[in-house]
């Protein structure tokens, strides 16, 4: 039964945070259209970083850092998003094999 | 991209039953809540015996990043009435919004790209945390073949992919320095959202002076 509570109280909590700019209408000036513009690459970035530079919420400089430096190159290079991608799988699996 | 949701989701279904939770719960958690990452804090914290009001608020905090995300997709959503807003908002993930903000940016208007996208990654992570919950640990470990590493090379591919100039790159970098080091101090619950929405500020101090919003970003094959 609390698992239940846990699980539907967390569900609430997590619609909140998905809904609630959501639900107001709203019409930004230029500086908040402008810092909303810049947010999709800061907040994905941030996403990336975390999972970079602390896969294993401790930092450390392992294969991902070297894995996250293929799918910069190979984005760059092919402008394609699944061969960036793939690139950084195999790159992570061989660094994580020999070291 | 699409197939991520589906591998994580296994170990999802797999960890929770050896947490100990039914098969309803653990499906229910990915219907009620469909929220990855802080659905694994979830279990970790279950595991723990902390009570429900700590579950809770821990997944408010993980998930806080979601209002700057909501609140950047916002405008481009339109007025739509308030009950396709409410299903938007609950098809609203990382990654749909990684997908759909890169579309946004590159000039794509409406909502069949994102909705297509975030629906997809609904029926795969519910699909996966099914299988996992019925195959049980005869799933092989993901992080062997490096598949655990699928969300991030995403991640990092589509802020390559969308780097329209000077200014993205500078913001791109503060925010993944910011929140690699937080989450690497043991603030993982608060670093992507302090991180996302700090470093656009921080970058403005660094250019100021230069155009804020150039054009869309070079073409992407896919």
């Amino acid at each position: 039964m609390t698992e239940w509570v846990a699980i539907v109280g967390s569900g609430l909590a997590t619609y909140l945070t998905r809904s609630l700019p959501l639900l107001v209408t709203f019409r930004p000036g230029a500086r908040l259209r402008a810092y909303l513009d810049d947010l999709p690459i800061a907040v994905i970035a941030a996403l990336a970083g975390a999972g970079v530079i602390a896969p294993e919420q401790r930092l450390a400089f392992g294969p991902e850092l070297l894995a996250a430096a293929a799918v910069i190159v190979v984005a760059r290079w092919r402008r394609n998003l699944l061969l960036a991608v793939l690139a950084g799988i195999g790159a992570v699996a061989l660094l994580r094999a020999i070291t | 991209m699409l197939i991520t949701p589906f591998l994580v989701g296994v170990p999802f279904g797999i960890l929770a039953r050896e947490t100990g939770l039914d098969p309803l719960q653990t499906s229910g958690m990915s219907v009620i809540m469909f929220a990855g990452a802080s659905q694994f804090v979830a279990l970790e914290l279950f595991r723990s015996g902390a009570t429900p009001v700590v579950v809770i608020a821990t997944t408010l905090l993980i998930n806080l990043r979601h209002l700057l995300m909501a609140a950047s997709l916002r405008p481009h959503f339109g007025d739509r009435p308030l009950p396709t807003r409410l299903g938007l908002a609950y098809l609203l993930t990382d990654e749909a919004f990684a997908m759909g903000s890169s579309w946004y940016r590159r000039g794509g208007r409406g909502l069949a790209y994102y909705l297509t996208f975030a629906a997809s990654m609904w029926v795969l992570w519910n699909l996966g945390t099914i299988v996992g919950v019925l195959a049980g640990p005869a799933v092989p470990d993901p992080r062997v073949v490096g598949l655990d590493f699928a969300i991030t090379a995403t991640f990092i591919a589509i802020v390559v992919l969308g780097i329209r100039g000077r200014r993205d790159v500078v913001i791109a970098l503060v925010a993944a320095a910011a929140a690699g080091l937080l989450r690497g101090m043991g603030l993982a619950v608060v670093a992507v959202v302090v991180a996302g929405a700090l470093a656009p500020l921080v970058a403005r101090l660094f250019l100021r002076g230069e155009e804020p919003t150039p054009g869309p970003p070079a073409e992407v094959s896919r």
